[in-house]
């Protein structure tokens, strides 16, 4: 059911007890999970972090835990499944479940008692109304025993009529019962066909904190890089980014007022936010302009940077902004301060000569110190880089610990060593899509589009994790758009595949919705891979929370598309 | 004799003492020729080996000084474990202790409960906890190895695996980040 006071019916519930946080590993969560230690640690709740990163590691490590805590907290996990049939619990067990994916699952909204969605309900969840979908099965059925019993015990004519009436009753209900359960299927199929997110979890943990009058500037500065993360990898819509990032701006406003006054303006060490217009270049302020705007997605793909007209198109522009070139191929820090000055008004001014107009996009930023200065993008790239690096993961949880710590102030080492695992990613995703582009890699199967990364392909170990593959095959997807010709493929999806392990033959394939201007980001995949692996019996796993992402056996890939071809046509 | 009575008691020091075998080696050695070369002088008649003599000597003091001292540091090292890990000590390290020296710190560890029972009134209060002054009554840890089921003060008790993140009460875990499985979080 949804919590709907949340400070009654979620935090002093909780405040007593012991708790299990169950994570996911994705920025938002992280995000989510810091604002939730910090209120937990104010108030000395006892709790245990766990971390996620799949179906298969929440079954574990519920199995494990499960005798020592009755409330579990899921954060970006187990909103769209029937918690209780994969998981399940005892009788008082309790979840709260705070989580983006959507939609969510018709069990989980109508359990009273053991789940507790924490989930604002002005989100547009269009769930289907109780009636629709349950039913109480056993009045229907005692009616039905009794009408034959009661027949025993009466004359043979009158039985017999009342045999008939009874017969043709019992049709009618039946039929009822069918056209029912039809119209249940109906309504649950279009329930659950797409998949799509919601308000940021770090945005609705910001929000509890709020209530509680026990909100932090930190905490704030993590409820926006959890909503910048979510529109980084465009899991939400241009226009639901834009009025969240109003909500926060009210707040941000609120906390960092002080600075805007001249005379009572805290010293340079405090932590400021602020509000930003600012180029939509990513990472630029720690990388140099050149290097940024050859990685973005949105400037490579609309200077199709893949081919060499594209390269003179990059310096007619830089040219045009009246940048030297050997200013701008430094490090951004070192530029020329005059250059730097009006930067963001000259570059937004010669975009849009050149056809990008959303050159600059509102977001934060966050100072402390002479030295730091961060955007919440490049942050957001930092935790992900960080999250997902390919370095030795014994356990699979030390990336997500070191994401997790970078979000700290104290530990910035750790943001900047995510910063150049960032650069390293952006830059492997703009070469591996050049080269796709430039060698036809991405074929049209009909009712999609389908692209396959070989096992040589350079850095191919970067793309093995569902969010980089996630990435890679999104900004694929934008720059094939602006690259073909053919009008009916810009609006295809994309299937992409990438080899997950060698030794097991596994490969990663990821579902990407078509790419329009008005896209509300719906995802089919998720059920479309379901119904494919089924019909063809291909060994498929489902573990990751979007379900769009599974792993396949590489012997059952050509079978499986077949399936996924002759579904979607 | 007083200088033979001061080298027998260096043996005594040594005998029970299997941990330098090289240096007992070589004071015996130089015991040895020290006692040749005395019975030289006294009943050969070669004073010019006196100066021998006194070179050995010295050489066996200092000997003996080096042993005393590496006995003396592995005493307070002994009496630092009863502070790092408690009144029971892993078996591997009592694997490497002498048997004088875990009755030393049977004796030690008596004397420290018999001072804690005096102080704080009728219970006594246990000094080895809190070494440095907490600043918060909980304590964010991190569990750094897996350790397997941890009881906390309700009865109930927590599962440490590698990577979990833990809230809990400072005094539950001091000895378990003392012994490394935990590690103490700062945010």
């Amino acid at each position: 059911m949804f919590v709907s006071d949340f400070r009654k019916e979620f935090y002093e519930v909780v405040q007593s007890q012991r708790v299990l946080l169950f994570v996911a590993s994705d920025v938002d969560a992280l995000c989510a999970c810091k604002i939730l230690q910090a209120l937990f640690q104010c108030d000395h709740v006892q709790y245990t972090l766990v971390p996620v990163s799949g179906w298969q590691e929440l079954e574990t490590a519920f199995l494990e835990h499960k005798e020592q805590f009755h409330y579990f907290v899921l954060i970006n996990c187990g909103a769209n499944v029937d918690l209780l049939d994969i998981l399940q619990p005892d009788e008082e067990a309790v979840f709260f479940v705070c989580d983006t994916h959507r939609p969510v699952n018709v069990v989980n909204v109508y359990n009273e008692a053991q789940i507790k969605l924490l989930i604002k309900q002005d989100d547009d969840l269009e769930v289907p109304a109780y009636d629709d979908i349950f039913r109480d099965d056993e009045e229907e059925e005692a009616e039905e025993h009794s009408g034959s019993e009661s027949d025993n015990g009466s004359e043979p004519s009158e039985k017999r009529t009342r045999l008939e009436e009874e017969v043709v009753a019992q049709t009618m209900k039946r039929r009822q019962r069918r056209e029912w359960e039809a119209r249940r299927r109906d309504i649950l199929f279009d329930y659950e066909q797409y998949e799509y997110h919601g308000t940021s979890s770090a945005m609705v943990m910001f929000d509890l904190a709020w209530m509680m009058s026990k909100d932090l500037n930190d905490m704030l500065w993590w409820a926006i890089v959890g909503l910048t993360g979510q529109w980084v990898q465009d899991k939400i819509t241009q226009m639901k980014y834009v009025t969240d990032v109003g909500i926060l701006q009210r707040h941000v406003s609120r906390h960092n007022h002080r600075n805007e006054d001249e005379e009572h303006a805290l010293s340079v060490d405090c932590t400021r936010i602020s509000f930003e217009y600012d180029l939509r270049l990513a990472l630029y302020q720690h990388w140099s302009l050149h290097d940024s705007l050859c990685n973005t997605c949105y400037t490579a793909a609309r200077f199709k940077l893949w081919s060499v007209h594209g390269q003179k198109r990059l310096q007619e522009f830089l040219a045009d902004v009246g940048l030297p070139l050997k200013q701008v191929k430094q490090k951004f820090q070192s530029m020329d301060i005059s250059l730097k000055e009006n930067l963001r008004e000259m570059i937004e001014e010669s975009a849009n000569k050149f056809g990008m107009k959303d050159m600059r996009v509102q977001t934060f930023s966050i100072h402390f110190g002479f030295k730091h200065k961060f955007l919440a993008s490049d942050v957001a790239f930092a935790t992900m880089s960080l999250m997902e690096s390919p370095e030795k993961d014994d356990s699979g949880t030390d990336n997500f610990i070191q994401a997790l710590d970078s979000l700290s102030r104290s530990n910035l080492d750790k943001l900047y060593h995510g910063l150049e695992l960032a650069k390293k990613q952006l830059r492997a995703t703009q070469q591996t899509i050049a080269s796709c582009l430039c060698t036809n890699l991405v074929i049209s199967q009909g009712p999609f589009l389908y692209c396959s990364l070989m096992e040589g392909t350079p850095d191919i170990v970067l793309f093995s994790k569902p969010a980089s593959l996630s990435l890679l095959s999104r900004h694929l997807l934008k720059s094939f758009v602006f690259s073909t010709k053919n009008r009916r493929c810009k609006l295809l999806p994309l299937v992409m595949a990438a080899p997950l392990s060698v030794e097991q033959g596994t490969v990663t394939v990821v579902g990407i919705p078509p790419e329009t201007d008005s896209s509300d980001r719906k995802n089919f995949f998720g059920r479309a891979f379901e119904k494919a692996a089924e019909g063809t019996n291909s060994r498929t796993l489902h573990n990751h929370f979007d379900l769009s992402v599974i792993e396949l056996k590489a012997e059952d890939r050509s079978k499986f598309l077949d399936a996924l071809v002759s579904l979607l046509s | 004799m007083v200088i033979i009575n001061r080298y027998k008691h260096a043996n005594q020091l040594l005998v029970g003492f299997e941990n330098f075998p090289y240096a007992e080696i070589h004071i015996f050695v130089l015991f040895f020729l020290y006692i040749l070369t005395r019975n030289e002088v006294k009943s050969g008649g070669r004073s010019d080996l006196i100066p021998t003599i006194k070179f050995r000597h010295c050489s066996l003091l200092r000997n003996r000084r080096c042993a005393v001292a590496y006995l003396y540091d592995r005493l307070l090292r002994i009496r630092a474990l009863r502070w790092e890990y408690g009144s029971v000590l892993p078996n591997a390290l009592r694997f490497h202790m002498s048997a004088e020296e875990v009755e030393w710190f049977n004796h030690y560890k008596k004397s420290l409960a018999t001072y804690m029972r005096s102080l704080g009134g009728d219970e006594g209060l246990d000094i080895t906890q809190d070494m440095k002054p907490p600043k918060s009554l909980y304590i964010e840890v991190r569990c750094l190895k897996d350790y397997g089921e941890f009881e906390v003060d309700d009865g109930t008790s927590v599962l440490l695996k590698k990577n979990s993140q833990h809230f809990l009460p400072r005094w539950k875990c001091e000895q378990l980040v003392r012994q490394g499985v935990l590690e103490h979080v700062l945010s």
